[in-house]
């Protein structure tokens, strides 16, 4: 849960980038982190296994400076993808203000963006939150490869297997290119700050 | 698309899908261009290309083992470990036990055996060391750490008793068959042994097997927060007490929260279950001293799950 301090006119919120494994999390803080130097206030840590995929979490602070007078803060994570770190999916979801769903536009990982978007809605349901008012984007990632020619699902075809009924906000983007990950990134903050303000009205 | 086309692009794909660490996707390509081509009667350098192709799948087999038994979760350094206390826990208890979930075993065990000596934490640190050393060590190292503390002083009997009566199911789901040594106080005893008549002495009153809960979520059902539900860490808990330290930054949340109130609608977290029940409020205070001086003390006693 976002952490409040009204006096100092603080806000410490948390993001996560959820999604299969493989589909380019670490690669969209990692872009984060070179490209926005100035709101990035430290050291991206990633704690990985074998073959670079994530084993614990990946975690980048980041300072938005003031907005409506509050100093705003946020830590982004990425949780591991692979189907075994299931239990340290939960632990990282903890808390959580905001979520970027991070899907594969590869053809072939169709099926494990639908299984990562339920496990998403299970773990948040173990917290007592629902995947439907949660803050919410999704990225459809890796549209580079389109070029390559890589069988890639038509964006339509991705909002149909998985925005059918949430319907939030969805970005394309390369990760390794950093094409949308800014507007994913700050579709999020936007979604997540409109709905701390709903519930504890920061900004007066 | 020409067949040559064809197996061109399978390659392709096949070569960027390892590049990606997708590996399975990687060897159904391999294989279904190795099929193509073995269909072709007149080609080239046929047999260098398939063997060439073989070598890739048995490469990619080979990473494969090497991510599937992967660490599940190695020691960390320091300055890692460090972060997970930072990121997962607020207080010393929290922190520790962060290290523990995510497998920092040891560590977690030489913070939790300092947090022994505070009074308030010694029943939770014991049972939490216990699990550690389940979950490094066995079930043997797990007795014998009961045992040391059963023939020490640190703990009080119903202390010890708590920690007995959490280990002992343990076991007993296991099948292993080690009865743990009861702790009584003296006075039973020396009436035990002075009364040889077999009188039955008073034990200490086992607790009631209650979750450990990690947080909760409380939906208020009035008052200017009615209809949000909001969670709290659980800091201490005792049986059916529940002890919440808010901050004073969030005293809005809980202002309009007093005495006696009860408390209809609460989620309750554990590490392996969620349930939903009520509670009441036992007391509210405002800490006075030290550093969380300002901060809110709540103690909720759980009436019903
Ligand atoms: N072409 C292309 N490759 C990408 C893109 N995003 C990520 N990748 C590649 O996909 C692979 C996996 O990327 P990661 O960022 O490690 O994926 P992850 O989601 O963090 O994976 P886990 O930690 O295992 O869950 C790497 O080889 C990346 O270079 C993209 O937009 N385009
Ligand atoms: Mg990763």
């Amino acid at each position: 849960m976002a952490i409040f301090n009204l006096k100092k006119r603080e806000i410490e919120c948390k993001i996560v980038y959820y999604g299969p494994g493989r589909c380019g999390k670490t690669t969209n803080l990692e872009y984060i982190f070179k490209s926005y130097k100035k709101q990035v206030t430290g050291e991206m840590v990633s704690i990985n296994t074998e073959g670079d995929r994530t084993l614990f979490f990946d975690f980048l602070p980041m300072g938005l400076g003031k907005i409506k007078d509050c100093d705003i803060r946020v830590q982004l994570y990425t949780v591991p993808g692979q189907i075994k770190y299931s239990s340290t999916r939960k632990l990282v979801l903890r808390g959580v203000d905001g979520i970027v769903f991070v899907a594969d536009s590869l053809e072939v990982r169709r099926q494990k963006n639908m299984i990562s978007l339920k496990d998403l809605q299970t773990n948040l349901k173990e917290y007592g939150k629902s995947i439907f008012k949660i803050p919410l984007v999704i990225q459809h990632n890796k549209r580079d490869l389109a070029d390559e020619g890589i069988p890639l699902m038509t964006i339509e075809q991705m909002e149909r297997d998985l925005n059918r009924q949430l319907k939030v906000p969805s970005f394309p983007g390369s990760a390794v290119k950093g094409t949308g990950v800014g507007v994913t990134l700050k579709a999020c903050l936007m979604e997540t700050l409109k709905s701390l303000q709903r519930e504890f009205k920061w900004a007066k | 698309m020409d067949i040559n086309l064809q197996i061109k692009s399978l390659l392709s794909e096949a070569e960027l899908y390892r590049s990606q660490g997708l590996f399975s996707e990687a060897k159904d390509k391999y294989h279904a261009a190795s099929a193509m081509i073995h269909k072709i009667d007149r080609l080239k350098n046929k047999d260098s290309l398939l063997k060439a192709i073989s070598g890739k799948i048995q490469s990619l087999e080979e990473k494969t083992a090497k991510v599937e038994t992967g660490p599940g979760s190695p020691e960390l350094s320091k300055k890692g470990q460090n972060l997970i206390k930072s990121l997962f826990g607020e207080n010393d208890m929290q922190q520790a036990v962060a290290l523990a979930k995510f497998g920092q075993f040891e560590r977690a065990i030489v913070e939790l055996t300092a947090l022994l000596k505070d009074d308030v934490y010694r029943v939770d640190a014991g049972k939490n060391i216990i699990r550690c050393k389940m979950a490094i060590a066995s079930v043997d190292d797990a007795i014998d750490q009961y045992n040391q503390w059963y023939s020490g002083d640190l703990f009080t009997v119903s202390q010890l008793e708590t920690i007995r009566t959490y280990l002992q199911p343990i076991l007993d789901k296991k099948g292993i068959d080690k009865p743990l040594p009861v702790p009584v106080n003296e006075r039973a005893e020396l009436n035990a042994t002075a009364d040889s008549g077999g009188i039955e002495f008073s034990m200490p009153e086992p607790e009631e097997e209650i979750l450990d809960i990690s947080s909760i979520g409380i939906t208020f059902t009035s008052g200017s927060q009615k209809g949000k539900m909001v969670e709290f860490d659980v800091n201490f808990q005792s049986g059916k007490m529940l002890s919440l330290i808010i901050s004073k930054n969030d005293k809005g949340l809980i202002d309009d929260l007093k005495d006696g109130d009860e408390l209809e609608e609460i989620q309750f977290y554990s590490p392996i279950a969620m349930f939903k029940g009520m509670a009441v409020i036992a007391s509210k205070t405002q800490i006075k001293t030290g550093p969380k001086q300002g901060d809110f003390c709540l103690d909720l006693k759980i009436t019903s799950t």
